[in-house]
């Protein structure tokens, strides 16, 4: 275990209690490291737990989750176990998010240029005129055009993407050490949406930084991660360094990502399989995929995969991963 | 940290549905909950029934006449046999104070009610031809300006010269209150009416060719109930005020009718020398009753709004 | 310019608007029963000296023509003249409106500083006794008569701590006011440096702002601690939580996001004032343009009340052309 690790998260559960019935699982010990440096795309569907994961990372688990069990550490430290001011002090500035619904996130009443600038006052302790300096420094950095009077100007009056470039520059203006980009480009249109990644690729590769690259597209992640997680249903179902991930992959829900863009219909119908509507009635206690796994045997409905190494520095959570021949199929 | 008692990590989030448990027995049990939970909103309950009981049940439980005027005992402090006391004209404070519900929840329940009626029905309809073609949206825009005109009025005024028309009795009052709580029906219905005209079910309902009546009874109405129901217990409470304040000024209620605003009207010239509780118990009966209905319409306003509610829920565990 | 524009236009909604609230109340006042003639020369007046007043005042002309009498009169200023107090309305006016707007925006200001501090405080604290006296007082505030909790603070503060002048009017007879600049005894005794006349008028407006004071505070601190609830639930609040950026800054930034809607409310409160505030004029014996159209109403004197209605419809709607403009002010979506 390298002790320098910049997030380190261990068999996480997070649960959001009910009234009057079970509380909601919302992460189901989950582990993940990110070392310095290092690109790690996390991969899930809405609901998989995506977010939880991204607000637990800050530790900012919202009311009335709670942590149920495990711990995350950022830089060795626990961000939710601090006070207030302290994880105040982190956010932002060691530790970044890039959200995903700029213009419904940002300040509507500032302009784009002041908040930038108001991260850089309040977090490096510049003066005034400095931060707004910086700020400009940075709106020029992310290639907003015009960016003198783009400054002034609010963000309802931008369009997405540079809205999303103003929430980078806000990210990256204090060069923090891990970048979470939480669904950062979805909404976007698809040519907007490759100049933001490479945007964000160079500016953290720049800074040194690592980054926490959180979406539902698999297929960006093939762009500049150096290891895909696979997450579904509050668990990571596979862990994997990319080239691996795509050319093997083991997990049968992984196969059902990529098959989902592959040409052919009888591949993605192979592998695709609805949920039952008696899935409500399997046991609780199996595996959590087994549902809509097309490989489903008798021992996944009883027991619980734990995460097991594979061979290339993977781990899956599978009792019966696809083995290399199968992946082999034309899945690409 | 503890896991509870679910059998092991991998347990699902399958919630166990509540078996044979009858909706009605489970929305019951929820509204209980909340009100443990939130005293404030049990008290509002609690003030409600309680002034409603006592307006049904004063002629039985008053221990004097409300209307028999003793001079001998005029004027008397609160004690003995007159629990609260008595006013310049030797009538029990006390009786006066829990007859007078009757008069003042009757007249602001039906002006309220009649002005919800109306100004809802009449709100959905403006609601829901709005931005339509032809008549309809010039229909619609002739009734939001003329609602503009009357909410410009000042309020007081004008109930003052609504009863001063019809004459000063109890229909009349109605008449005032409904008139001047049409506009605020209106308006909610209105907005509601339009909220939910955007909702794509509904649309939907049209492109299948429903009717626009079906689709108002159908779909529009029962979703804007839950605020104009909230609306209706906070109007009430300050219809009572309004009722108050009418008789204050000689404009309402005919005396002796023991009525809270006329009361302490009467005892205006006592406080000043000193005998303050033909005035104050009044008063005070007043302001708790109002208070009531809005804590209730409070009450109303979380329970009805699905997000709230679950935030609510949330917290009881 | 733009803005000037946009005022022009405001106004040109304006007029068809005082039409119709001119139209209605004329209608509305001459429905009511009573034959102003005999309550103007009194029961024992010949028939043929009220079938004169009667002609001269126009009263046997058909409504309509009346009514363009009336409507041609107030396009040239003449509001006509009341026959209770034997003086032009606009004079009558001029004197009483400046007492209400004094007394409502006193207390509309105490409200404020009652209010919202303590709304912006029960957003913040989700428990805690500032917050539990605060939802309570939210809702008993507005529950509270105010002809009532007037007459309990004059029982409370002159008849038994006697550290208030009588309530009697908005100065001490003995007292000179000074002379008229602004209407508000307060000012302008400011102006004058009149010591004496400042005291006594302060002293006089101490209970009337009192009362609505406490009373419309209640609105307001419901109303800023909700919107500022919302907001601090918002996503650009949870976004600027999730930049580390300073507590301070975070409320600031929320309690702002909040101030439209508690713009509104204060001017929906000021507007309703202008006539609801006619139960505290009358047991102050404040002398207010309230108090002044409610004896119309009630003795069928037409003009002062087809006067009021006109000078407070038009006080409304200038307080909502300025609100507007606040909310420009404070949003800039809207100035596109």
């Amino acid at each position: 275990m390298d002790a320098t690790r910049i997030l380190e998260i261990s068999d996480l559960w997070v649960s959001f209690p009910a009234y009057r019935s079970e509380p909601v699982r919302a992460l189901k010990g989950v582990d993940l490291s990110i070392a310095p440096g290092e690109f790690i795309g996390l991969v899930g569907e809405s609901g998989s737990g995506k977010t939880t994961l991204a607000r637990a990372a800050m530790g900012l688990v919202p009311p009335p989750g709670v942590i149920e069990r495990g711990s995350v550490l950022f830089d060795g430290r626990d961000l939710a176990r601090l006070d207030d001011e302290a994880r105040r002090s982190v956010l932002g500035r060691e530790l970044a998010m890039v959200i995903a619904n700029p213009r419904a996130e940002l300040n509507p009443v500032l302009p784009v240029g002041r908040q930038i600038s108001n991260v850089i006052y309040y977090h490096l302790g510049v003066r005034r005129a400095e931060a707004d300096r910086r700020a400009l420094d940075m709106l020029r950095a992310v290639r907003i055009p015009d960016a003198e009077r783009r400054f002034g100007a609010f963000p309802h009056e931008l369009s997405g993407g540079m809205a999303q470039r103003v929430v980078i520059a806000i990210a990256l203006s204090c060069s923090p050490k891990l970048v979470i980009s939480d669904d950062a480009t979805s909404g976007l249109d698809v040519t907007v949406q490759t100049q933001v990644l490479d945007l964000l690729k160079r500016m953290v590769g720049e800074n040194g930084a690592s980054a926490l690259f959180i979406t539902r597209d698999i297929a960006i992640t093939a762009h500049f991660c150096s290891r895909i997680a696979v997450l579904y249903s509050g668990e990571i179902v596979e862990l994997a360094p990319t080239a691996t991930f795509f050319e093997r992959p083991a997990h049968p829900y992984s196969i059902t990502l990529l098959a989902a863009f592959s040409h052919s219909a009888e591949l993605r119908a192979r592998w695709t399989r609805l949920p039952d509507a008696a899935a409500d009635a399997l046991p609780a206690g199996g595996c959590s995929f087994a549902s809509r796994c097309v490989r489903r045997r008798e021992r996944c409905l009883a027991e619980a995969p734990a995460p097991r190494p594979l061979a290339g520095g993977r781990f899956v959570r599978c009792h019966f991963p696809v083995d290399e021949s199968v992946a082999a199929e034309g899945v690409t | 940290m503890s896991v509870g008692t679910h059998s092991g990590p991998a347990a699902s989030g399958t919630r166990p549905t509540a078996g044979g448990d009858a909706p009605w027995r489970r929305r019951l049990r929820f509204f209980l909950a909340v009100l443990r939970a939130r005293p404030s909103f049990a008290l509002g309950y609690a003030i409600v029934v309680g002034v409603i009981v006592i307006a049904a049940l004063a002629p039985w439980i008053v221990p004097f006449d409300p209307m028999t005027a003793d001079p001998a005992v005029y004027l008397l402090p609160p004690g003995g046999r007159h629990l609260l006391g008595t006013d310049g004209a030797g009538m029990d404070i006390f009786s006066r104070v829990l007859y007078a519900p009757r008069v003042d929840l009757t007249i602001a329940v039906a002006g309220t009610l009649v002005s919800a009626v109306i100004g809802g029905a009449i709100g959905a309809v403006v609601g829901y031809y709005e931005g339509q073609r032809a008549w309809r949206r010039a229909l619609s825009t002739f009734v939001m300006r003329s609602a503009d005109v009357l909410q410009a009025f000042p309020v007081f005024v004008f109930a003052i010269a609504l009863v001063a028309v019809f004459g000063q009795s109890v229909k009349s009052i109605v008449i005032a209150i409904a008139f001047v709580n049409v506009p605020i029906y209106l308006r909610l219905t209105r907005s509601q009416v339009l909220s939910i005209r955007q909702l794509r079910y509904v649309e939907a309902a049209y492109v299948a060719g429903a009717s626009d009546l079906a689709i108002l009874w159908r779909h529009v109405i029962p979703n804007a109930i839950a605020p104009l129901v909230a609306q209706l217990s906070i109007n009430i409470g300050w219809s009572v005020l309004l009722t108050a304040g009418l008789s204050f000024v000689g404009a309402g209620v005919v005396a002796p009718t023991p009525e809270w605003g006329s009361m302490i009207a009467m005892g205006f010239q006592n406080i000043v020398t000193g005998q303050w509780w033909p005035s104050v118990f009044p008063g005070i009966a007043l302001g708790l009753t109002v208070f009531g209905f809005a804590l209730v319409g409070a009450s109303i306003e979380v329970l009805a709004d699905p997000a709230r509610r679950r935030v609510l829920s949330g917290s009881l565990g | 310019m733009l803005l000037l524009r946009y005022i022009a236009r405001r106004v040109v909604f304006v007029v068809p608007q005082l039409f119709g609230i001119v139209l209605v109340s004329f209608f509305l006042v001459k429905l009511i029963p009573g034959d102003p003639a005999v309550m103007m020369l009194g029961p024992t007046a010949s028939a043929q000296s009220l079938a004169e007043l009667r002609d001269r005042m126009g009263f046997t002309k058909p409504l309509l023509q009346q009514f363009t009498r009336y409507v041609t009169d107030v396009a040239h200023g003449d509001l006509g003249t009341s026959w209770q107090t034997t003086r032009p309305v606009t004079e009558d006016l001029f004197q009483r409106f400046p007492a209400t707007l004094e007394l409502i925006t006193f207390g509309l200001l105490l409200a404020v500083a009652i209010g919202f501090p303590l709304g912006v405080a029960a957003a913040r604290l989700k428990r805690g006794p500032v917050r539990k006296f605060a939802d309570y007082y939210g809702l008993l505030a507005g529950a509270m008569p105010d002809f009532w909790l007037a007459l309990v603070l004059i029982f409370i503060f002159y008849t038994v701590l006697g550290w208030i002048p009588a309530p009697l009017g908005r100065i001490d007879m003995a007292v000179l006011p000074p002379p008229t600049i602004t209407g508000s005894l307060v000012i302008d005794s400011l102006i004058a440096g009149d010591w004496e006349a400042l005291r006594s008028s302060l002293g006089h407006l101490a209970l009337p702002v009192l009362t609505l004071g406490v009373i419309n505070a209640g609105p307001i601190l419901k109303m800023t601690q909700s919107m500022t609830e919302r907001t601090l639930s918002s996503d650009f609040v949870r976004y600027a939580e999730m930049c580390g950026l300073p507590r301070r800054l975070v409320l600031r930034q929320a309690v702002r996001a909040a101030l439209p809607s508690v713009v509104t409310i204060i001017s929906v409160l000021y507007g309703f004032l202008i006539g609801g505030a006619v139960l505290v004029e009358m047991v102050f014996s404040w002398g207010g343009a309230g108090q002044y159209a409610v004896q119309g109403v009630l003795n069928a004197d037409l003009n002062p009340v087809l006067g009021f209605v006109l000078f407070s419809a038009v006080l409304s709607l200038v307080i909502y052309l300025v609100v507007d403009l606040i909310y420009f002010a404070l949003d800039p979506r809207l100035r596109s």
